[in-house]
């Protein structure tokens, strides 16, 4: 079967003729809602394994499981925190497997070293080493911040892709920052 | 606990806007007069928009064209399973009406003859579409 993927970028997601289009399982729908969520999924992917081939293989996997299970997607609900529930599940599996990964740890201390000669950092050199500092938070503490501050989602709504109680995103997101502010002070960033 | 250790727990979040109203009013009043927790916010807030403006990364050119042509297989195989199940009802109802015209056109032992007949080759069949099917799967995962 080929697939016309006509992207258009600015097509709304939310527009009930989209979803009966998906769930009729309407080619040319699906590759529309991939192509519109590919920057989100795989960015959101990346951040939470951290090595491309994987962000790239459950990226797959994930719409694989949306077209599998797109009967029991409620559309009077959010596809956003649906289809990233999703690819958080899936990105857990993955992580659990991973025998030196931690996905929450009690009491972390993010490793000390990293770049020296802070004192000339670049405007580019400041955004790579936020990025390389979130990247070695515990898995579940980097997915709350960038659920809240890169996909601007609400609090409810990631608690519902984490499938975490409101106080637990609260307090990753909290720690998160806590833990990255240190860091980053000891090493004259902010 | 006083205003100041209470309200100091509270800062992260405030940065991140995850506090409720009160909360968030608790916090501006006593950062107001107390420059440590002044300057924490700042600090939080001078990385909480770090974090917003981090770069994104780029997905692979080929990701998009990858995925669709796996769902591509996907509904391919689905189509498959759907006529291979309909081709059996149909397969299995025909068997089932020559049986009954053979009984009524010529006699019981006819019609037996012929439902052993069916049965045999409908076995050979069914096992020759699970030799094909299996090796369809092996070819597209080996590509
Ligand atoms: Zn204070």
């Amino acid at each position: 079967m080929i697939y016309q993927a006509a992207i258009d970028e600015s097509f709304p997601v939310a527009e009930p003729t989209q979803f009966e289009r998906l769930r009729r399982g309407d080619p040319a729908a699906l590759a529309e809602a991939i192509g519109q969520y590919r920057h989100r999924l795989y960015r959101y992917l990346l951040r939470l394994v951290r090595d491309p081939a994987s962000a790239d293989d459950l990226f797959q996997q994930t719409w694989l499981h949306v077209v599998r299970h797109l009967h029991r997607y409620d559309a009077a609900r959010s596809f956003d925190t649906w289809l990233f529930a999703i690819a958080h599940n899936a990105a857990m599996d993955l992580l659990r497997r991973r025998p030196n990964e931690s996905l929450e740890d009690r009491e972390f201390a993010l490793p000390a070293g990293g770049p020296d000669a802070l004192s000339t950092v670049l405007a580019g050199e400041r955004t790579a080493i936020l990025a390389a500092t979130m990247a070695a938070l515990p898995a579940l503490y980097r997915e709350a911040l960038t659920l809240r501050f890169e996909e601007s989602m609400k609090l409810e709504e990631i608690a519902e892709v984490t499938h975490a109680p409101l106080s637990t995103v609260k307090s990753r997101v909290q720690r998160g920052l806590e833990a990255m502010k240190q860091k980053l002070r000891k090493e004259d960033i902010l | 606990m006083s205003d100041h250790e209470s309200v100091r727990q509270l800062l992260a979040l405030s940065a991140a806007g995850l506090l409720d109203c009160s909360q968030e009013r608790m916090v501006r009043e006593h950062a107001r007069q107390c420059a440590a927790c002044a300057a924490e916010l700042d600090e939080f807030a001078a990385l909480a928009a770090g974090l917003s403006a981090l770069p994104s990364p780029q997905p692979p050119a080929y990701l998009l064209a990858r995925t669709t042509a796996l769902l591509a297989a996907e509904a391919d195989r689905r189509q498959g399973a759907a006529f291979a199940a309909a081709s059996a009802v149909f397969a299995f109802a025909l068997v089932l009406l020559t049986g009954q015209a053979l009984r009524t056109l010529v006699g019981d032992s006819a019609a037996l003859a012929w439902l052993a007949w069916a049965a045999i080759t409908s076995v050979f069949g069914a096992a020759s579409a699970l030799v094909l099917t299996s090796r369809r799967r092996l070819e597209r995962s080996t590509v």
